[in-house]
């Protein structure tokens, strides 16, 4: 029986390959460095031995100090502490310079100009001599401009100062306006104690109709109710014909 | 003595690294998302919420069962999802909030099933198509939570519906239909909704779906026959229909109305074709592998994404028509999953119809090697990652090479019902196989050929998982029947047996230093067994409600991993016996868990098709 030979299949390439992670082998970092010094140096021998170059003279050994190094010369060190250098001094043999001309005519004399004298003060014979101007002899600070006024800042201020007490006088007496009882006029005093008064006489008038028979307590009741009402309006109307000025609360 | 476990809420929860799993047979199940960001798509039991930038998964956990529809609002604020049930259970409706992710609201009327949702173009009605068994037309209002009207099945057993569709502009018109059924449903002042028949005149089809042109003046219905109905809106009336020389073959499954007045149909073959709304003339087409699901328009208006039955996920250009496939997942459910050993990034499942090999960093599988009309219940990739060795539902054995996936070997007639249970041992020379009838069979590999060594039969029932010591001289496996037996493999006989009481193992595994082995199982206990006398240890029983399906424990035997019918992770501390962690996001039960050697991923795989990589909490300590 022939059978095919396949090949042997796993489940396992079906990963995806997986990545090296040892870790790579150690090179060192010179490595190129001397890869390259190597090179030159085998490249200049590779066929036709050392390069030919001149041979260094007898005259030139080497000679006592010439491997030390030379440390840089010191400069002189400028002893003036001037910073631009001046101009030389002209030369006897020099000439002047010529042609420099002045603007001032010399055909036309100069008049001269009295300088204006500066008054000064002087304390004494050989003391201080002072500019009158700052001596303090002069009024001088009377003349200002601001003088005798108060300074703005301090005007401000006061401002400032009277606004707020305003408003705050003005915020007391609302505050009092609103907590304060209000006096009832004459007429609605006496439009009161009209009314009171008509009531009253309402009142008696149904306490005189009650029945003389006090037997039930619904009618005990009611009397005793009656009574209180009228006892508490008259006085009511006592307190209003006694006093003239009555203040409301609001 | 036992330690109860803490509630699933106090402990921290695992962290979700990447997820393969797409359900392509739900009906225009992958959406876009309003927001052009977000790809919504089922996942069994869970709808999953994609960022298409960075894959940033969202999961919604709600349903009790299999989603089998969902539909998004047109502002995006809500997301609703309905649900398969067991018969004459109730199947609910779940609106989902959006930004906050959450329940808005559950809707629970119809029966068994959920067939099609749609939302109102305002979202303010949101209708639902019971299934074949409810066949309801039930409306629901989204602001007050409440029904507003339903509509019976239809009276004929002949014609039912099948999908239902809202109107692009009209929150008052929406239509549904199904076999030899095609209404247009108006909603009244009354708050009542009232059908009319559609005149085909003598046409008769079964509608697959449906959609309206985006000015609403036709609706335009895929049949199964392979053609497209285009009906007048106002007047009922068929206005015209094709195309009628080539059809779309199985069936045009999805359509969708362009801007530009083409349609884009999906064909159950696998054929997306653009053609023209007039005369239904095939513009562009590109073949793909399976039928196609769901076509969901991206925002730019020149790319678009395109679901196929076989959980396949493709991006397309409307320009050259090239198709580009984004994302790969197993549409049926995955028995089994196996790690490359020493490696954390490759692994191999085995589901229904296919077994694929994956790197962990790729959406797309790297190896497929499909096995028509068979199930692959387990498989185990070699230690030295030379083959794959799968055990099948027919009964036979078969080694893949994992490259070219070439078959190396077949071993005919290893189990007579199927191979449920597989492992190699460490040299890759020997298999331990158990099959659903109960026997365990040892198998030696040679180079051109296989030699059977031993043939076990002391278990009763189905062998569910099979443990090989790393000397390669014992082997453990766990039955049905409620025994667990440890063999020698060299002489092949019986060491010790452990006999549960009323319950069945599901799945053992030997700790590291190999002086115990765990077991778990229906009684949703783990327990801790002495290899040298057989005796029980340790019992920890799990405050879950349903069994264990699976186990595996770390390389160095600090911590194991349980998932089970509750679609838990839960990882373990072997020595506290407490659970560490808690990974929620599967939508089905979980099939099968697996560490990697280094501790840096876990696996796991469910029924519904998901494979998920969790990152594990508990690296290795040095």
């Amino acid at each position: 029986m022939a059978k095919t030979i396949f090949p042997q299949e796993s489940i396992y390439n079906y990963l995806p390959d997986q990545v090296h992670t040892e870790k790579p082998k150690y090179k060192s970092k010179f490595r190129p460095v001397l890869i390259l010094k190597d090179k030159t140096l085998k490249d200049a021998m590779k066929t036709m031995g050392p390069a030919k170059v001149a041979t260094p003279s007898p005259d030139k050994y080497l000679k006592k100090h010439s491997k030390e190094p030379k440390l840089p010369q010191i400069k002189e060190r400028c002893h003036r502490m001037c910073t631009t250098k001046k101009p030389a001094v002209p030369l006897r043999s020099e000439h002047p310079p010529m042609d420099l001309h002045s603007k001032r005519s010399l055909i036309k004399p100069t008049t001269p100009v009295p300088t204006k004298q500066l008054v000064a003060s002087v304390d004494t014979s050989r003391g201080h001599k002072e500019l009158l101007e700052h001596s303090g002899l002069v009024p001088k600070y009377v003349n200002k401009k601001s003088y005798g006024k108060v300074p703005e800042y301090l005007q401000h201020r006061n401002e400032e100062v009277h606004r707020s007490v305003d408003e705050y006088n003005k915020y007391l007496k609302e505050q009092m306006e609103q907590g304060a009882m209000r006096q009832l006029s004459e007429e609605e005093r006496q439009a009161n104690l009209e009314s009171l008064r008509t009531t009253l006489d309402e009142l008696h008038n149904k306490y005189n109709r009650l029945p003389v028979v006090m037997d039930t307590l619904t009618r005990k009741n009611r009397k005793d109710q009656l009574e209180a009402e009228i006892k508490q309006l008259e006085s009511d109307v006592g307190l209003f014909e006694r006093f003239k000025t009555i203040y409301i609360a609001k | 003595f036992s330690i109860m476990d803490q509630t699933p809420k106090e402990v921290p929860q695992l962290e979700l690294a990447a997820v393969s799993g797409f359900n392509g047979q739900v009906h225009f199940g992958m959406r876009l998302h309003p927001d052009k960001e977000h790809l919504i798509y089922p996942l069994g039991c869970t709808v999953v919420l994609t960022r298409i930038k960075d894959n940033m998964r969202h999961f919604l956990h709600g349903h009790t069962s299999d989603i089998s529809c969902l539909s998004t609002s047109k502002s995006g604020v809500y997301i609703a999802s309905g649900q398969i049930n067991y018969n004459d259970f109730e199947a609910e409706i779940i609106v989902w909030e959006y930004t906050k992710r959450c329940i808005y609201t559950r809707f629970v009327i119809h029966e068994s099933k959920v067939e099609a949702l749609a939302f109102s173009p305002n979202d303010k009605y949101l209708v639902s198509l019971g299934g074949q068994d409810d066949g309801r037309i039930l409306l629901w209002s989204i602001t007050t939570k409440q029904a507003i009207c339903s509509a019976p099945a239809l009276p004929l057993s002949l014609c039912h519906r099948l999908t239902v569709k809202y109107s692009n502009t009209n929150d008052n018109i929406f239509v549904s239909a199904g076999r030899a059924t095609l209404q247009i449903w108006e909603l009244d002042e009354f708050n009542k909704i009232k059908p009319t028949d559609c005149k085909l005149s003598k046409l008769k089809r079964t509608v697959r779906c449906i959609e309206f042109a985006p000015d609403d003046e036709y609706i335009f219905c895929g049949t199964t026959s392979g053609d497209i109905l285009k009906i007048h809106t106002k007047t009922k009336y068929l206005s015209d229909y094709g195309p009628i020389k080539t059809k779309h073959s199985l069936g045009a499954n999805v359509l969708k109305a362009l801007s530009t007045g083409e349609l884009l149909v999906g064909s159950g073959f696998g054929t997306l074709t653009l053609c023209s709304s007039t005369t239904f003339k095939a513009l562009k087409h590109v073949q793909m592998n399976n039928g196609v699901t769901s076509i969901a328009l991206k925002d730019d208006g020149r790319h678009f994404f395109a679901g196929t039955d076989a959980s396949e996920i493709y991006c397309l250009d409307l320009q050259d028509f090239k198709a580009e496939l984004v994302s790969t997942s197993h549409h049926g459910a995955v028995k089994d999953v196996s790690i490359a050993f020493g490696s954390s990034e490759l692994f191999v499942t085995g589901s229904e119809e296919d077994i694929r090999a994956w790197h962990i960093d790729n959406s797309k599988e790297l190896l497929r090697i499909p096995q028509p009309c068979l199930t692959c219940n387990t498989v185990h990739l070699m230690i030295d990652g030379h083959s794959i060795v799968t055990g099948w539902n027919d009964g036979k054995i078969r080694v893949f090479a994992p490259q070219s996936g070439r078959l190396m070997l077949i071993i005919h007639n290893a189990h007579r019902n199927g191979v449920s249970a597989i492992k190699g041992s460490t040299d890759c020379k020997k298999i331990v196989s158990g099959g659903q009838e109960g026997t365990v069979c040892v198998w030696e590999l040679l180079k051109h050929g296989h030699r059977r060594l031993a043939f076990l039969t002391e278990h009763k029932s189905t062998v569910r998982c099979v443990q090989i010591k790393s000397d390669d001289k014992e082997a453990v496996t766990a039955s049905m029947d409620g025994t667990c037996i440890l063999w020698d493999i060299v002489k092949f006989v019986r060491i010790r047996k452990i006999i549960s009481k009323n319950s069945s193992f599901k799945t053992v595994c030997y700790h590291p230093e190999e002086h115990q082995i765990l077991t778990s199982g229906t009684d949703r206990k783990i327990v801790y067994w002495d290899v040298h006398d057989g005796t029980a240890i340790r019992e920890l029983q799990d405050a879950q409600t349903l069994a264990i399906n699976c186990m595996h424990i770390s390389h160095d035997g600090r911590y194991f991993v349980t998932g089970g019918d509750d679609k838990l992770v839960r990882v373990w501390d072997y020595m506290d016996g407490m659970v560490t962690h808690v990974g929620r996001a599967h939508g089905g039960a979980i099939t099968s868990v697996e560490i990697c050697c280094n501790n840096s991923t876990l696996i796991t795989t469910s029924a519904d098709g998901a494979v998920m990589r969790w990152k594990f909490p508990h690296p290795v300590v040095e």
